[in-house]
This record gives C-alpha cells, structure tokens and sequence, in this order.
C-alpha cells in the first residue's frame, strides 16, 4: 500500500508533484507557524533543556536493559492475568495476533492508533486472515478508507481537506456528507460507536510499558483508545520493546513534553494507565481477554549499537516533522516511509529497508531544527549520514560527486589548484559584479532560481601576505579559519573582518594549511574524508597557539563544534579537537562578548536591516543574540522578520541536489525579508550569503546581503569618516 | 502553592481546555445541577458512580425530581440512551487541569465514554499541584492490579481534519467539573 520512491530521479518526481499542492502547502504553513507559537507558550518558564536531558538520560540508562525490563514487565502483568509475547519479527507480531483472534473466535476488531501496528502492516495481515478491521482514530480510519498509509505520527490524514474527506464519507455512508469538518466528526462518531459495540477484539498501541508494574500507558486526545481497551471482550496491545520504562516515573516525565511537542496541548483529553486484565461483562469469567506482544524487529540489536542506539529515544511526537522546513513543503507520504519526519528517515532502513530509504534519506538539509526540538534529544541530522552511511554501503555504484570528493578533498593543494582553474575557466562566465553572467551548460534549468558567485580572481590567502599586520603586545592572538567560501569566493569578508579588529589589540593569523572543514564530506556521509581533513585542519591550527579561534563561517563553526569531537573520538587528536572547540568562536560573540565593543566605535547610518540567523549559528554553535546586539552597538536598526531561524535552503550539498525544494525555501525567505521593508539583510555564514545574494539579484530585488563583518566595518568607516 | 494557588491554576488550565467549571458547597448540589442540566439538554437518562448512603438517596431524589432515570448498572445496554455521566473525581491535578479516576469499574470507564456529557464533581482536598504529587497514590493503585487510571483534560477532541479542533469524536461532548470545597482554600 505505502509505495516510497525507491530511487533519486522517481523521487524528484515526486516532491515537484508535492510542491504544487496548494492545499498541502498551505495547510502545512499554518501548523507550522501555530506549532512554533504554541510551544514558546506551553514552555513559558519551564525548564525544557534539564527535563529534555532527564528523558535522554532515563532512556539510555533503561536501553541496555530492554530485555530485563521485559522480563520483568512480563512477570508482573501475567501475575495480574495478561499473557506477554515478545514477537521476534513484524511477520510474527502479526501472527501472534491473528493466533490470538483464531482462539478467542474473534470475527470484527476494532483499533485504536498504533504506529507500531503501521510497522507491521498489521491491518493487512489480518484482513488476509478474513477479519473485519476498524481503525477508529479519525485520522487513522481516514487513511485506512483511501488505502493510505500516515503522513504524520500523531496527525495521520493532515494532508487532505475537508473536502476531500466529505468525499469519501459521502462514499462510505452513501448520503451526501457536507464539507463541514464538525459535520464530518459527527459522521465518524457515529459509524465508528457500530464498530466498537459490536467488535470482539480491541487492538491497541502504547506510549508506554512499565516494568514495575506490568502496566501500560496509552495517551489519546479522542478518547477512542479507552473504548478500544474496554468494550471488545478480547485486548491486544502491540507495543515496541523500546516503549519499556522502569516505572511511572520516567513515564509521567515523558508525558509532560510528548503532547505539547506532537500536537501543543499541555496534555491530551486521555491518558490511560491499564494494569492487568480489568472487569469486562461480555467475557467468560467477567474479566478481560488481555494480551501484550512486544516487538523487536531489530530493536535490541539497535539499543546495543554505539551509534544508532539514542534513535530509540524516540517517543513518537512527530515534533521532527513539525518543525522541519522539507516536511513542510512536501508532507509525510514524501518524507518517510511507514515513520515520517527526520526520525523516519532513520528508523526506515532498519525497519523497512534500504530500498525504501535510499532516496528520502538524501532529503535532509542539515538544518538542526529537529535535533532542537526533539523531547529526547536525538542527534537526528547526525543519524541521518550515519545511515546515509550504510545506505551507500550497499549500493552497487557510488554516486559520481562522492568519488570526487572521495579523490579531491583530502588533497588540499589539488583541492584549491582545482578551485584556481575555476577561478579561471568561469572569467568568460563573470558579470563585473560577482555573479556569473548564466550557469555552465552542465546545470539544469531547476538550478536557475538564484545568480551564482564567481570564484574569487585572488583568494584570500593570497591576499594574505599583504593583509597581514603585526600587532605589538597584542591582547589576543587569534587564528582565523576562513572556510572554503571565505578563502576562494568572498575573500572580501575576511578582508572586513580585519577592518573590524583594527586598532583593538588583535593578533590575527592565518594558517595557510588549513582546508575545507569537511562538512561537505559529512553531507555525503563521506566519514572518512570527514576525518581526514579534520586531522588535516588540527595540524594546521594548533589551539595551543591562539586565544580563540574565530571564523566567519557559522557552517564551518557548527561543523567542527559537533563533527570532529565525534569523528577523532577514541584517537589522540581528541584532545585538540576539544581544545579547538573550546576555542571556537564566531564574529558576533567575539565583538560583543570578548572585545566587548561599544557604540562609540560606529555610526550605523541608521540603514534599516533585517537579520537571517543562520541554522548553523543560531542551532549548530547556540549563538542567538549576539548578532541581534551588535547590528544594535552598530547603529543599525533591526527590523525583526517572520521565521528568522528557518533555513534559506542552501544546506551545503544540498541545494545542488534538491535544487526545487532550495528554491522554494529560499523564496519563503526572501519574501518574509521583503516584507519588513529593509534594505540591508544581514547574516552570519557565507553559506547563506552565497543563497541570499544570488535569490535577491535573481529576483531584481532592492534589498542588499551582505555578512555581518562587512556591514559592521562599514558602519565603523562612517564612524572614522 | 497552597490550596488557592492550585485551585486557581486548575481553573486557568480546565478552562483553556473548554472545561465548564463551578464551586459547590454541599455535594446535593451536585446533583441538582446534573439533573437539572441532563433535563434542560433534553436527557432522559444518567449514570452515577461515587455515592451511597444518605447521599445516594439524595441524588435519586435529584433525578426523580428533575424525571431523569437514574441507571444503575449493566450500562453496556444503555450505550445509546446515555446522557449524563456523573462522577466523583480520585483527583485532580492543577498543572494540567486534569480528572484522575480510578476506572476499575467497567461502568464506569463506559459511562464516562458513552455519554454525551461527563459531570464530575472533585473534592478541594484532592487537588494535587502536578503529577509528581499524585506518583506515590498511582503507584499504590498500579501495584494491586488489576486497575485502569484514566487522566481525563477537558472533552473528547480530535483536529485530525485539517487541524482545525473539533470537540465530541468518540466520548463526551461537554466535561463539567464542580469544584467540591470541602476544605478552606
């Protein structure tokens, strides 16, 4: 039933058919900015990093454990009169369940939400089986009447209208059905209360299992999982191994940020704690016919992985979806398999297989804002190339840009020789104002939504020898990485960055052995040249040398922050790499919190300017109000824009590959920008430079870009006018 | 956080959740008020759990009254008559505004889900400030199996279509707690 794209090119297809959705598009906007609205809210005042760490610490500290808490679950809830099964296979959770409907002569089943359930394709087997299966989760019953699978973990059908459900309620009750969505509920309520009254089994999912107990907590905001779990004389939950907690504790922790992160309810209508087979009339001996199958499917292998293990952290909310800029644009049924969202993109190679994941798992901008919003604090970007990583293990040909890369970047000389040639090739291509005149005949059309930047005539390291000024006791000695951008397309950033420091007892270096950070390694999930120009780059650089270590480029910043830690662990570069973090500063935080700047310094020229904050500053290096503070100490005045944080789509790598998906992101961008009526927009990593500067000039917009050391160097040359 | 405190806060939260809420005295008000309000809806029936004694006389004296029928038991064969579903809460927790309920009972659980509208009447001296407050009282219930805990937070809701929020999918349409003050606040 779920048919994902199975290749790159069917894949493309796709998402462009999903970019003309107006009704997606737009349904998905709204959520997206209520879900932001709804979460600042919820949280006001509450501490959501610590409770945010407790989840993460409780899972993995319950993880390497799965199997005693299972035996110890199972221990308790047969003592109260359930029988537990643990269920090696999906195929065999499936047929432990249709054995327990064969016994128990079951005809009619009715279920309430399970995405465990969706994993097995439970509902198919059963039906193979000859029962009569009702999901009764509204959205769920939805897309079992289409033959669809989810497109979101908690909201199911959000992908369609109204209308397009009065469509098919109109089917299934024969009688004409209103567009009306309280009309429509009302239908549901009513065909389903048949269902449940007349279904002999209940079949149920759970949020959580209590080992200490043997219960099971089961959160629903319709309340159809109470009447699932009551009515039919025969329960069976199907439950994930991972879902097992301790006790109630760990339980009630989760719950108080799992509603508000899936939906932005403080707690939904129904929370509902089960302990052993209750009181139900219509079964022989008056009590419940109850049965838990847990499901492994590759879930103890995953909790003793080193890598993979925190993706099973994961508490089924659906917030990496809900804040996901590509969800946003192309919905869950193109941005997952049977899960959706960035946790999808993981959970489906293992789950599904890497046939269904290889094309969505390319589909990920490195944006951070899933890894920032999930409850259980899941590195998912990072997991993501790590299975990107097994994924192109098993495919018979590499793609061309990882051999490439693969023969190209861990040689830096050949590396930048390459990058002089260009410089050279594209001079008959160069407009006099930084932009290629049109792009080279091997770039599609779809990669014409922004002007592209020439490659710099001299780079910035060239320019050094000359740029480079000795500083008398100086009171910081500091080493610039300048990133790729910086060095070879806009040296002038560099060059404002030294304006800037000017006459503030700053010693700058340049390393010239310094290369390419390796995030465009780490995007192709290319760990080994990731490592080995970190290496590379911690020669070049020693951080015992220098004070702070300053760069320009938030891309480079955020990548050496969280990759090379992770990539030099267990090897003795891990020690400088610490150091080199540590050490690790952008422009804003320097000027600001280390120079500490005054107004006295600028004169703004009070040019109105918007501000877009880059993902891998604001989320990669955590740096917020900096760059706010100093366009504030440079007299420039800020006028704040709509979803500052949200990716421009560059995403390195990635706006070659999904160059629609680019487009479109920078497009929201740009006309949020336009609408604060600024003239200046300002931002702090030459990545997003690159995107910005070339969507404005394509749209023939007034509004200039500029990085944030050029605009402060200008606003201090009014100064010193 | 004293009694006030948390009372106020349950208040703030139930009502963000379309909780009709009120304050009692005297619990035959409660009756009263579900009778009075399952006639005023044009229900005929309701089902009550939490009461016996002098009180139960009080609220067949409500129901009479008021010619509501007061059902007893077996409520599987009420399903589709059931009106009013009236219920002592266990506890109340005012971080969330949320009903604990011990559901043991099958009419009960039934009851609450059934009818179209759930009146429950919590007792000031139960009211708990968070979840954390109310662990050791869950954990004692969950330790004598079997026992089915049921959190209730307003109505039955769904936005599965087009987010839009929707009241009454598969349980009660209304939820109205009277806030019994049995203790000074």
């Amino acid at each position: 039933m779920i048919d994902t794209a199975q290749n790159l090119k069917e894949y493309k297809k796709r998402l462009k058919k999903a970019l003309d959705n107006k009704f997606l598009r737009s349904a998905m906007g709204t959520f997206a900015s209520a879900y932001k609205e709804a979460q600042g809210r919820i949280f006001q005042g509450v501490d959501v990093e610590g409770l945010r760490r407790e989840i993460a610490k409780g899972k993995d500290e319950a993880l390497p454990h799965l199997e005693e808490l299972y035996q110890a679950f199972k221990a308790k809830a047969e003592a109260a009169g359930v029988k537990v099964h643990l269920a090696a296979t999906a195929r065999e959770a499936n047929e432990i369940i249709a054995a327990i409907a064969r016994d128990n002569q079951v005809k009619k089943i009715v279920k309430s939400k399970s995405m465990t359930a969706e994993e097995t394709f439970l509902n198919d087997h059963l039906e193979k089986d000859g029962y009569e299966v009702v999901e009764t989760d509204l959205g769920e019953w939805i897309i079992q009447l289409r033959h669809e699978g989810p497109s979101h973990m908690v909201m199911p059908a959000i992908h369609l209208s109204r209308q397009e459900v009065a469509d098919l309620f109109s089917k299934v009750t024969g009688e004409p059905q209103e567009p009306d969505i309280g009309n429509l509920v009302k239908v549901a309520r009513k065909e389903l209360r048949k269902a449940f009254l007349t279904a002999d089994m209940g079949i149920s999912g759970a949020n959580f299992a209590i080992a200490a107990t043997g219960s099971l907590g089961i959160i629903s905001n319709e309340g159809n999982a109470r009447l699932t779990t009551t009515l039919p004389r025969v329960h069976v939950a199907l439950v994930g191994v991972d879902k097992l907690v301790p006790d109630l504790h760990s339980a009630l922790r989760i719950l108080k940020i799992l509603p508000p992160r899936a939906t932005g309810q403080i707690i939904t209508s129904y929370v509902s704690w089960i302990t052993g087979a209750n009181e139900c009339r219509t079964a022989t001996g008056g009590q419940k016919e109850m049965h838990v199958v847990f499901l492994d499917n590759g879930r103890l292998a995953i909790s003793r992985d080193p890598i993979f293990s925190q993706a099973l952290r994961c508490v089924r909310c659906g917030s990496c979806a809900n804040v996901c800029p590509i969800y946003s644009l192309v919905g869950g049924h193109n941005y997952g398999h049977v899960y959706i969202g960035a946790i999808g993109l993981i959970l489906t190679y293992f789950y599904h297989g890497r046939k269904n994941d290889r094309a969505i798992v390319q589909n990920c901008l490195n944006c951070q804002a899933c890894k920032a919003i999930c409850p259980a604090g899941i590195d998912l970007p990072h997991l993501i190339k790590e299975t990107y990583c097994q994924v192109l293990q098993g495919e018979e040909k590499l793609p061309l840009k990882n051999k490439l890369l693969r023969r190209v970047l861990k040689d830096r000389k050949l590396f930048h020789f390459i990058l002089r040639r260009a410089s050279l090739a594209q001079k008959p291509l160069a407009r006099g104002d930084g932009f290629i005149r049109h792009l080279p005949f091997f770039f599609g059309k779809e990669h014409d939504f922004r002007s592209l930047p020439v490659i710099a005539r001299t780079p910035f390291r060239d320019l050094w020898p000359k740029l480079y000024q000795k500083v008398d006791n100086p009171r910081y000695r500091v080493a610039l990485f300048g990133g790729c951008l910086v060095d070879f397309v806009y040296p002038e950033q560099g060059i404002a960055l030294l304006k800037a420091l000017k006459d503030q007892g700053v010693q700058v270096e340049y390393p010239m052995e310094q290369t390419c950070c390796g995030l465009p390694a780490k995007m192709m999930a290319e760990k080994d040249v990731a490592k080995e120009v970190a290496l590379q780059n911690l020669a070049a650089l020693d951080p015992a040398d220098y004070d702070y270590i300053l760069t320009l480029c938030a891309s480079c910043g955020s990548h050496i922050k969280e990759a090379y830690p992770k990539l030099l662990a267990g090897t003795p570069a891990a020690v400088k790499a610490d150091q080199l973090v540590s050490k690790l500063i952008d422009f804003s935080s320097f000027l600001t919190q280390v120079l500490k700047v005054t107004p006295k310094r600028f004169r703004g020229g009070k040019k109105k300017v918007a501000y877009h904050s880059p993902c891998h500053l604001c989320r990669g290096m955590g740096v917020v109000q900096e760059p706010r503070d100093l366009l504030a100490i440079a007299g420039l005045e800020y006028l704040p824009a709509r979803d500052e944080d949200t990716c421009c789509g560059m995403g390195g790598t990635f706006s070659m590959d999904f160059p629609e998906l680019s487009a479109e992101l920078l497009k929201k961008k740009l006309d949020a920008v336009e609408e604060t009526g600024a003239d200046l927009l300002v931002t702090d990593c030459p990545g997003c430079v690159l995107q910005l500067k070339g969507g404005m000039d394509k749209r023939k917009s007034p509004v200039k870009v500029k990085h944030i050391a050029e605009v402060v160097a200008e606003a201090q040359e009014a100064a010193q006018d | 956080m004293g009694p006030q405190t948390d009372l106020n806060l349950f208040k703030e939260k139930a009502a963000a959740v379309q909780v009709v809420i009120s304050e009692i005295t005297d619990v035959t008000a409660a009756f009263d008020y579900a009778a009075d309000l399952t006639t005023k809806q044009g229900g005929k029936s309701m089902a009550a759990f939490g009461w016996d004694g002098q009180d139960r006389a009080d609220l067949e004296k409500a129901c009479s009254q008021a010619g509501v029928n007061l059902v007893m038991d077996n409520l599987r064969e009420h399903a589709a008559n059931l009106h009013t579903a009236l219920t002592l809460a266990d506890w109340g927790i005012a971080a969330t505004g949320t009903l604990v309920l011990d559901s043991g009972s099958e009419d009960l659980r039934l009851a609450t889900m059934l009818a179209e509208i759930h009146i429950a009447v919590l007792p000031l001296s139960r009211l708990r400030p968070d979840s954390e407050a109310l662990e050791a009282d869950l954990v004692r219930l969950m330790a004598s199996p079997p026992s089915y805990v049921a959190f209730i937070t307003g109505a039955s809701r769904t936005a599965d279509i087009e987010r839009v929020l929707t009241i009454g999918v598969h349980g009660p349409q209304e939820l109205h707690v009277l806030i019994l003050k049995d203790q000074e606040s």
